[in-house]
């Protein structure tokens, strides 16, 4: 960009953004997630039913997202979803409480929510997987019994 | 074409033709039409009574003191309805860039919230205008269509223009197709009513200062 | 690309591709959340489709530039093709194919015999219908006549893209080919139009995914649009609307209010009336959208959106001009013109008057006295 060109004559300005005021309350929005939580809390200890919030369709600055994050903490579990891109789901400081981030190849977030349940519901394996991991396991075991010549050791 | 479109193309451009072709062939009229010699002695001079005639477009802006008991609660009602509109007309975003396109300008405008509260006020001052020439012995009996429908014209204009802003009453390109087609109707009708009080009220106010000045009565 | 019964479902064809179960839930919970559903429903909506089979898809494009199937397969992120063609089955799209030629042609009539009254029929483009439609033809028959054929044994039509949906800008004036929009010519089928010039990806996926996922065409507006997506319009959902309704608006491009990320309302901005998901779905993968990226927005996704006025006149602007504008020097002109005419009207009606009056008065008589009592 040469020093006459109509470009280098737009000033440029440099924005500084302002160090995050430490306050000791939390704003008005995360309150209200958090008493959302709460509620659906007690709702899945009553009826053992689950709930998520999309963290999306939240219109959360960063600085509330910051907060959110810090006001439930974090738990003893963690995990790693390896499917096309590792996702995490973390269990909060709040047991029940789950920080669940889907993310694709490119790491980029697909989703993003809290779940409430007792156990995240994408860790539970349904019955009919059970039964084809039992066939291919019966399978992989005659496979390997039937005398082929080789070592009769199994590895799974 | 949709409702919009056809508010603020075609309709819009016969309302506009109509109402400056209304407002001068009534102005004409009745200016010429008032054209009589005054015969008697003037008791002024010609620049004393020009310069009357310019000061009763002022003067009769507000009631001599004997009438203020009596007409000044519905002098404060109109003037106080006329500003509002004048206000949210002139000064809120989306008008300026109507009206400024107009003209080729650009003036400062309102925060909507400010003009939203003034179309309130302003609105509920027109009910009250209304319920006072329904209810009041002597104006119920003067009233006529022209004065009705004037009021009625001017009043769902600022009505769907809540509506529009407030996002009430159906989709939001409908209502404000309603909005601009309400204002051509406004343009349309200005030149047939009362509301061409608007042009009247200065050269007759000047012409009668004038006279009166003439006579040795400055009013 | 014939399919021998039983087609296997579409859970089978994820396992055979080595897409895991797993996998395949965290992209619907994904999709979820674009169509405004809870999260959780994402693992319904995984099992609904693993259970089904994969709808034939037929795509055909007629007088478009591609920048619809552009925004459809240049998204970032890959997982949508991945997760589009695996739900889909794309018996025929002429930019996307690698067969060509009469192959191409017999591949589509074979799988539009194979699933007659069952595959969905995607179209992009608009349709020319002007001196018989010879402005848009391949293998030597017209777009029109190759959309009412696909168009019989068709369980559904989704029109991807402004131009189908609308005409578009091959619509706008003169519209010197004749183009339509598909809807002006198929009247017998469900339609969902899906417009934007182009359509933001995850909206034109969606919109597939909940036509599987349901089974039938999904809840449309008026202007047969998706209303999880075009329920809304963009000033409605966008984030520079506290600076509408506080009266901060940039005045021209660059200026101080423009850097500071104000209201683009005076600079032209359409958002008022238009809808689209563009302020919550974003584009490139949620990355931003015009007005975000300050340009005000042009309408695309609504009908005539190329004649109504410039981009960068606010909507309010009267629009009566040729083109489609009034500029300052026309309206004077038009009031003045007016305004002498009425001039005219009123002091000849005025002579007519004062003849009248004095040919009833008699000449000797001064009419203007006379008629002051």
């Amino acid at each position: 960009m040469s020093p006459g060109s109509p470009l280098a004559r737009i000033p440029v300005r440099v924005e500084q953004r302002p160090a995050a005021a430490a306050t000791g309350t939390i704003g008005g929005g995360v309150a209200a997630i958090l008493t959302e939580i709460a509620t659906l809390l007690e709702r899945l200890a009553a009826t053992g039913e689950s709930a998520a919030i999309d963290l999306r369709s939240l219109p959360m600055s960063p600085s509330d997202r910051e907060r959110l994050t810090q006001a439930l903490g974090r738990g003893e579990i963690d995990i790693v979803l390896h499917a096309d891109g590792d996702s995490s789901i973390r269990e909060t400081g709040v047991q029940g409480v789950w920080w669940t981030e889907y993310r694709d190849c490119d790491g980029e977030v697909l989703a993003a929510f809290i779940e409430i349940t007792r156990v995240p519901e994408i860790l539970i394996v349904p019955v009919g997987e059970l039964t084809r991991g039992a066939v291919q396991l019966r399978e992989m075991a005659r496979t390997a019994a039937a005398p082929q010549g080789e070592s009769t050791r199994v590895t799974i | 074409m949709d409702l919009v479109n056809f508010a603020r193309g075609p309709a819009l451009k016969a309302a506009f033709i109509f109402f400056f072709l209304g407002v001068a062939w009534r102005l004409i009229n009745v200016l010429l039409l008032m054209h009589r010699r005054d015969l008697s002695e003037p008791r002024r001079s010609m620049a004393s009574s020009l310069l009357g005639g310019l000061k009763a477009i002022g003067s009769r802006s507000w009631p001599h003191p004997e009438f203020i008991p009596r007409t000044g609660a519905g002098e404060a009602l109109g003037y106080s309805y006329h500003i509002g509109l004048f206000l949210v007309i002139l000064f809120f975003a989306p008008h300026v860039a109507f009206f400024g396109s107009f003209v080729g300008l650009h003036w400062p405008t309102l925060p909507n919230s400010v003009t939203t509260i003034i179309s309130v006020i302003t609105f509920t001052l027109l009910l009250a205008v209304l319920f006072r020439r329904v209810t009041h012995r002597v104006l119920r009996r003067l009233s006529n269509f022209d004065d009705y429908f004037s009021w009625f014209v001017v009043t769902l204009v600022i009505v769907t223009g809540l509506m529009a802003t407030a996002h009430v009453g159906g989709p939001y390109p409908t209502v404000l197709g309603l909005h601009i087609l309400s204002f051509d109707l406004l343009l349309v009708w200005f030149p047939l009513g009362k509301l061409m009080h608007a042009f009247y009220l200065f050269p007759t106010r000047a012409i009668d200062g004038y006279l009166l000045t003439r006579r040795g009565a400055p009013s | 690309m014939s399919r021998s019964d039983p087609q296997p479902t579409i859970g089978e064809l994820l396992d055979r591709n080595g897409v895991s179960r797993r996998a395949f839930v965290k992209y619907c919970t994904a999709m979820a959340s674009v169509l405004a559903l809870p999260p959780l429903a994402g693992r319904a909506m995984a099992e609904q489709l693993r259970a089904a089979r994969r709808p034939s898809v037929i795509y055909l494009s007629f007088q478009e530039c591609t920048g619809c199937l552009e925004s459809l397969t240049r998204s970032f992120a890959p997982t949508i093709e991945s997760l589009l063609f695996n739900v889909i089955s794309l018996d025929y799209d002429d930019t996307l194919m690698a067969a060509a030629g009469q192959q191409a042609e017999e591949a589509r009539a074979q799988a539009m015999k194979a699933n007659y009254g069952k595959y969905l029929l995607v179209v992009d483009g608009s349709v020319p219908t002007g001196e018989g439609g010879v402005y848009d033809c391949a293998a030597g028959r017209s777009a029109l006549d190759i959309l009412t054929d696909c168009a019989r044994g068709a369980a559904a039509i989704v029109c991807v893209g402004t131009c189908s949906s609308f005409g578009g800008i091959p619509f706008a004036n003169p519209n010197p080919t004749g183009a339509r929009a598909v809807s002006d010519i198929i009247r017998d089928k469900p339609i969902v139009n899906v417009s934007g010039c182009p359509p933001i990806a995850e909206v034109i996926t969606g919109t597939l995914l909940q036509y599987v996922t349901l089974g039938r065409v999904p809840e449309l507006d008026a202007h047969l649009r998706p209303t999880v997506f075009f329920g809304n319009s963009i000033h409605d959902r966008c984030y520079r609307r506290p600076f509408y309704d506080r009266g901060q608006f940039a005045k021209s491009f660059d200026d101080e209010g423009a850097r500071s990320g104000w209201c683009l309302y005076e600079l032209g901005c359409k958002g008022p009336t238009t809808y689209n998901a563009c302020a919550t779905v974003k584009w490139n993968g949620g990355v931003s959208f015009p007005i975000e990226s300050g340009h005000p927005c042009l309408g695309c996704a609504e009908p005539d959106f190329w004649d109504g006025g410039s981009f960068y006149s606010p909507i309010p602007t009267p629009r009566w001009g040729k083109a489609g504008e009034v500029r300052p020097a026309q309206a004077a002109e038009l009031a003045v013109g007016a305004a002498v005419a009425g001039a005219v009207i009123g002091a000849g009606s005025v002579l007519l008057a004062g003849r009248r009056t004095r040919h009833l008065q008699g000449p000797e008589q001064d009419s203007h006295e006379k008629k002051e009592e």
